[in-house]
């Protein structure tokens, strides 16, 4: 059976492709100190630190909060656009983690804007920057689906962090992605829980995450910016 | 202090003032704990200018659970040019409780703040780890009214064995301090050192500091140190331990 192919599929292979001009690569989340701590030492132990992070953190605060963006864009609800931005930075625990949001989502306002999708501009410069809020934008105006957004966003996310253990612990290529397919597995049912969780639900902060990303402020030798 | 309002087994005992203007606050609840279906609810009003500084004389405690869940909700308000120090002494949660705890803190511009909270999981001195119960620990910084730092952390057997948890260390603590200068966070990074899980950061003028440790004397002793350290620059005031630390 042959069928089209759908414009908005390639729109979000391009907003979540690592070739995406925002420097996402620089960013391990605390993974480089983690490794460098002894806390991440076996591909188990990355595996085991993602999956946390990703059932923990992302599917409690990012990717609610990209859903709820989603609709506020959708509905050129700005009001609710600043709220769930500004309520996504503030669950960012630590300078860095909060810096890395700021400065990719101005990175894909600036790329947004070049794109002509007006709403961008506004973003340029806003401390109130996240990743979240202009990836919603332009999933919004590409007609990506609310789902494929929050799937997007979670594969992106993954497949980073994943490139990052690969360079950090380090694994080989295989292993790396044996590890992306075992994670991204949980993808369909996550996205599935995301939509359904409720505005007193929202948060998912981890100790460890926090712990190691203070750290990483600290750290004397190091590669990544977070 | 103009008034002290309490009901039920909660007390806040008569103040005293070892330091001049500071007003230091030993707040009680005498059964020692909270069980399934309590509520308890504190809320702090620290007026223009003025400048409390409010501990507990014992460890809090939260009691194994079948069902329902405990509630504690601190709601701590800091008007203009006044400060709070929120130092109570650690919480131990026993293993197979359920609770929900919640800080919140409206900070007004110019006030200040140093608060901390260390959380200790089972009873690690009794044998007992932490295999069965659920926390809900929730921290909101609001500065005038607009959220500023939102922390919920969901603690489980799964959350305190994982290596992105607590590692199977029974104590957790979280302390917040501000406002501060860049030399502050720059002496307390100092005072970590090499240390092995603890961990500081600054989010704009707000310190924000996080510890790990298999012993919750340990991490209490850290997070004093901190709080000697970051005192005369959030306060102006040098460190005045309470008297009831002593005993």
């Amino acid at each position: 059976m042959v069928t089209g192919t759908d414009l908005s599929l390639l729109r979000l292979l391009q907003l979540v492709s690592p070739g995406l001009p925002i420097g996402m690569y620089s960013y391990s989340q605390g993974m480089e100190s983690a490794v460098d701590d002894g806390w991440i030492v076996t591909a188990d132990d990355a595996a085991a630190w993602l999956d946390g992070l990703l059932g923990e953190a992302l599917a409690r605060v990012d990717a609610p909060v990209l859903a709820r963006l989603y609709d506020a864009w959708h509905y050129d609800d700005l009001h609710a656009v600043d709220h769930w931005s500004q309520t996504l930075i503030a669950c960012r625990e630590t300078a860095e983690l909060r810096s890395e949001d700021r400065q990719t989502g101005q990175a894909l306002a600036r790329l947004l804007d070049k794109l002509e999708i007006a709403e961008a501009q506004a973003w340029l410069r806003r401390p109130d920057a996240t990743l979240a809020t202009l990836f919603s934008l332009a999933a919004v105006r590409w007609q990506i689906t609310k789902t494929d957004a929050i799937a997007g966003y979670l594969w992106g996310w993954l497949e980073n962090q994943v490139l990052c253990a690969v360079k950090l612990v380090p694994l080989g290529q295989v292993a790396g992605q044996k590890l992306l397919m075992q994670l991204s597995a949980q993808l369909p049912v996550l996205v599935q829980q995301v939509v359904s969780i409720s505005d007193e639900e929202i948060g998912g902060s981890v100790f460890g995450l926090a712990l190691a990303s203070s750290r990483h402020e600290m750290q004397y030798s190091r590669l990544f910016r977070s | 202090m103009t008034g002290r309002k309490y009901k039920g087994p909660l007390t806040v005992q008569r103040p005293f003032y070892p330091e001049g203007d500071a007003c230091h606050v030993y707040v009680l609840h005498p059964p020692g704990g909270v069980v399934a279906g309590d509520r308890l609810t504190i809320d702090v009003d620290v007026r223009a200018d003025s400048h409390a500084l409010i501990t507990t004389p014992a460890a809090g405690k939260f009691y194994r659970s079948e069902g329902d869940f405990a509630r504690q909700a601190f709601n701590l308000s800091v008007a203009k040019g006044a400060c709070l120090e929120w130092l109570p002494q650690e919480t131990i949660i026993y293993e197979g409780a359920r609770l929900s705890s919640g800080i919140a803190i409206n900070l007004e511009p110019g006030a200040k703040v140093i608060a901390w909270e260390i959380n200790v999981l089972g009873r690690p001195a009794a044998r007992e780890a932490f295999t069965s119960g659920e926390a809900d620990l929730q921290w909101r910084i609001f500065r005038d009214h607009q959220p500023f730092f939102l922390e919920r952390s969901r603690l489980d057997a799964k959350a305190f064995a994982a290596r992105w948890g607590l590692n199977g260390q029974s104590a957790c603590g979280i302390m917040v301090a501000g406002p501060v200068s860049a030399q502050a966070l720059a002496d307390v990074q100092e005072l970590i050192g090499d240390a092995p899980d603890r961990g500081v950061t600054r989010i704009d003028d707000m310190l924000i500091c996080r510890a790990l440790d298999a012993r919750a004397d340990l991490l209490r002793l850290f997070f004093n140190r901190v709080w000697a350290l970051i005192r005369p620059d959030v306060t102006g005031k040098s460190v005045c331990s309470p008297r009831i630390w002593a005993t």
